[in-house]
């Protein structure tokens, strides 16, 4: 039985690495976010329970401690993520550096703080959880814990928390357009794999009996991560593949074979140059061509449910720019903007090149803040907030190229688009969040020449240009917003494309009764809907009526025709 | 403070400016995310030990090391990082794999024990009524003068612009002829060909093993950080506050505690402000 009994001994310490790799296939398949320092986690996990297990004997209290220590990992990262990503968008990498710099924080910290940790010698002395054998009994500990987790994130998959985690990682301005704070969700991931990497370190400490700082630094992160890379980040298998291949693998290979870290090192830039999902993606490729309808889930896309209401009061209000200047560097794109748009109508916003155009859309959504100047809306200023916060004043955006989910299918689009303000943290966990709908979406989609109805099943990377506009203009409607913005929706459409989608705009701003706000360059376009136009020029408003005034307008007719500034 | 605090002081800042060039070039510049950078270095400061085990002679050091460097520089450039441009996550990626490998194939040639390399320039000099290694001394004007004749190659030369146009806009830069494959690929091999240089100064005054390109990663990306990624300012600004603040630390509280305070500030940085200090316009 001896060789039965160390196999299990070995499988068992690989599955522990599994488990806490999953935690990172989780955080960087699906939330996009590398994180190059999980050992960090791993090995306070696997110290503090040391520590315990030393002081403390009952049984009770170790796994009272058990779960202090989880929990208070979580929180920990997800304040250390918060705060990084409030600040900036785009700090991906930037946010990886740092938690590798912090796991080498901890590795100095666990070598030096001897009287804590046994420095360099490593942390030894107590005894495995409830005595279990790691030879024996805790073997099937590990694998329970193994099973629960793999089993927590297959059901994941299938709720709609996993299409918002593909989306903040696919889009993260959209995202942030549609309302969720980016910044909150990136930290939840990770603090839910710093959990599962504490789990990791928990059971490691009854497995080893002996913890050093070799358990928190560099090398076990990279590790983690070339496991997570090579066995495959998209699915969860992948990390547990990874982790028992290689386990395996090395340990028959590293006495016998002299080059084995360099093939390791080989395989995995090969991984990343050519095959990013890793072993699992090869078998479930390799497993689809030989039984395809074995691994497809079959979508429910004709159940419709009627959404709740979304989360905002709804209320129409007046929009105004106050005197709004914005500078970058010398280049003074806003000049002083003032103006005050009506409560519900159609109004376009048109202008040469350069005029500001977008800019003005952009102050609105708090993409870009003003420089001076003030900007109000339902009585209450809305300038100098995070695009994040448009949604809850009900603003809603459309860009000029269309921003949408490119690697998810358009229903899967519209469900993300139909969680956006309304859904609240239980219905993240029902399925029957994904089959939502509203009358604002259903204008849309079931209207017979909107061509998205036959494409829902089509991954929106596929769709046509004048498919995606449609797809982006039923997204944002269907937030319900009472102020939308439109930015060029016609761009790249047909003539027959257009007079549709100028359609479905007149339609959902009779239904909403809220503002339409639209950047439009076809003239044909604005005089067909608009109520008011509103012209600008060099960052200053030139002209503000009806449009007909508009063109008997001379200023505005001398800035079309090339008459002088 | 005393003389060779401060001296000492301007030799760390001047070797980490020396060590971090190379990256600012191919992080700065190219936008590479170049995690193999130390290993470039490391490579660089086994140059000779090759030398001495090939039995060559000693003057042969400097070019064994800027061929070695330059041709493994080359053949990465050709078979990987041609494929990484733009995509700062995969870089990162891949050239950790890419580092790995480096210091497997040192280790399996090498072994993974310590080895010393005797300094090219013995004896010491009097600096300010404190004696100082001459070899330290001979660095660090070099590293001065190189970096004036460096800079002022950024300002005259036709490809330092070419090379500035083509990270601006690089279909722009094709459309009006300007080959960026080689330009790419000059760039790569330049900013690589630098931190081997930097290892074969450095290798006299340090323990020379496969791991010991690891510290200079860090500090390096590190500097750039904090120094900003908009030229040989930056990197100046940045050297001198990471190499800087671990003197100054190390000396006052400990090595480990010097060690921390890099780290620490760096994070702060990579927080708050992640383009550093004078980020490029």
């Amino acid at each position: 039985m001896l060789l039965g009994d160390f196999v299990a001994y070995q499988l068992g310490l690989y599955l522990i690495y599994g488990i806490t790799a999953q935690g990172v296939g989780f955080l960087w398949g699906k939330a996009g976010v590398l994180p190059l320092g999980q050992a960090l986690f791993f090995g306070v996990s696997a110290y503090s329970t040391g520590i315990i297990f030393q002081n403390v004997d009952s049984l009770s209290l170790h796994l009272v401690f058990a779960i202090l220590t989880l929990a208070i990992l979580g929180v920990v990262a997800y304040v250390i993520a918060a705060v990084v990503f409030k600040r900036r968008t785009n700090s991906g990498p930037y946010f990886s550096l740092i938690t590798l710099a912090l796991a080498m924080i901890v590795e100095q910290l666990a070598g030096t703080t001897t009287h804590i940790t046994g420095g360099f010698n490593g942390l030894y002395g107590f005894d495995s959880i409830a005595g279990l054998d790691p030879f024996g009994s805790l073997y099937y500990l590990i694998v329970v814990c193994s099973v629960s987790v793999t089993l927590l994130l297959m059901i994941l998959n299938t709720l709609p928390i996993n299409l918002i985690a593909k989306a903040v990682s696919e889009n993260e301005p959209r995202m942030q357009l549609l309302g969720f704070p980016t910044y909150a969700l990136k930290a939840q991931a990770f603090a839910f794999s710093a959990i599962i990497a504490g789990l990791g370190g928990w059971l490691f400490a009854s497995h080893q009996g002996i913890v050093t700082p070799t358990s928190t630094g560099f090398a076990l992160s990279a590790e983690l991560v070339i496991i997570t890379a090579v066995g495959g980040r998209f699915h969860v298998f992948g990390p547990l593949i990874g982790a028992v291949v290689f386990g395996f693998l090395a340990s028959e290979m590293r006495d016998n074979f002299v080059y084995w870290e360099l093939l390791l090192a080989v395989v995995f830039i090969v991984v990343v140059l050519k095959a990013k999902g890793g072993l699992a993606e090869l078998i479930v490729v390799f497993l689809d061509k030989i039984f395809p309808k074995l691994l497809s889930i079959s979508s429910n896309e004709f159940v419709r449910t009627a959404a709740p209401p979304s989360n905002r009061v709804l209320k129409a209000g007046n929009l105004i720019f106050c005197d709004v200047h914005l500078q970058i560097g010398v280049v003074k794109i806003l000049d002083g903007v003032s103006f005050v748009l009506p409560e519900s109508g159609i109004v376009s916003v048109i202008g040469p090149n350069g005029a500001g155009k977008t800019t003005i859309l952009n102050t609105i959504t708090g993409n870009l803040f003003p420089t001076t100047g003030s900007i109000n809306f339902e009585g209450k200023r809305i300038d100098k907030r995070p695009p994040y916060a448009a949604l809850k004043s009900s603003i809603g955006r459309k860009q000029q190229v269309p921003s949408v989910f490119f690697s998810l299918s358009a229903s899967d689009n519209l469900a993300v688009a139909m969680m956006a303000g309304r859904a609240r943290v239980p219905d993240y966990f029902k399925r029957s969040t994904l089959t939502w709908y509203n009358s604002a979406l259903t204008n849309i989609i079931d209207h017979p020449n909107v061509p998205l109805k036959t494409a829902l099943n089509k991954t929106a990377q596929t769709l046509s240009q004048g498919h995606r506009q449609f797809l982006e203009f039923a997204m944002t409607a269907a937030t319900e917003p009472k102020l939308l913005l439109l930015d060029e929706p016609c761009a790249g459409l047909s003539s027959e494309e257009t007079s549709l989608m100028t359609e479905l705009v007149r339609e959902f701003q009779s239904q909403s009764d809220g503002l339409v706000v639209m950047v439009e360059h076809d003239m044909s376009i604005v005089e067909a809907i608009s109520d008011k136009v509103l012209v600008l020029h060099q960052g200053r408003v030139l002209s503000f009526g009806s449009f007909l005034e508009i063109k008997n307008n001379t200023e505005v007719q001398a800035v079309y025709a090339g008459g002088t500034k | 403070m005393s003389t060779i605090l401060l001296i000492n002081i301007a030799w760390q800042v001047s070797t980490l400016a020396l060590v971090t060039l190379g990256l600012a070039i191919v992080f700065g510049k190219l936008k590479i995310m170049n995690m193999a950078h130390g290993e470039f270095v490391m490579i660089g400061a086994y140059a000779p030990i090759i030398t001495s085990s090939l039995g060559l002679a000693t003057w042969l050091q400097l070019p064994i090391c800027i061929i070695t460097v330059s041709l493994v520089a080359l053949i990465l450039e050709r078979t990987i990082i041609r494929h990484l441009y733009g995509r700062m996550f995969d870089s990162l990626l891949a050239t950790w794999g890419v580092s790995i490998l480096l210091r497997e194939i040192v280790e399996l040639v090498f072994g993974r024990s310590y080895q010393s390399v005797p300094q090219p320039v013995t004896g010491t000099i009097d600096i300010f009524g404190t004696d100082y290694p001459a070899y330290r001394v001979v660095i660090f004007l070099f590293v001065i003068f190189g970096f004036i004749v460096l800079a002022w190659w950024n300002k005259r030369s036709k490809v330092a612009t070419q090379l500035k146009a083509m990270v601006e806009n690089p279909e722009l830069a094709q459309a009006i002829g300007i080959n960026t494959g080689r330009l790419s690929a000059g760039a790569f091999v330049f900013g690589c060909a630098t931190a081997g240089l930097a290892g074969l100064l450095l290798a006299p005054t340090v323990q020379v093993e496969p791991m010991m390109g690891l510290d200079y990663l860090l500090k390096s990306f590190f500097a750039l950080v904090v120094g900003g990624l908009g030229g040989l300012d930056g990197l100046a600004v940045g050297s001198s506050i990471i190499a800087g603040t671990q003197s100054i630390v190390s000396v006052a509280y400990s090595q480990t505690a010097g060690y921390l305070a890099v780290l620490v500030l760096s994070i702060f940085f990579l927080w708050l402000k992640p383009d550093g200090i004078r980020a490029s316009s």
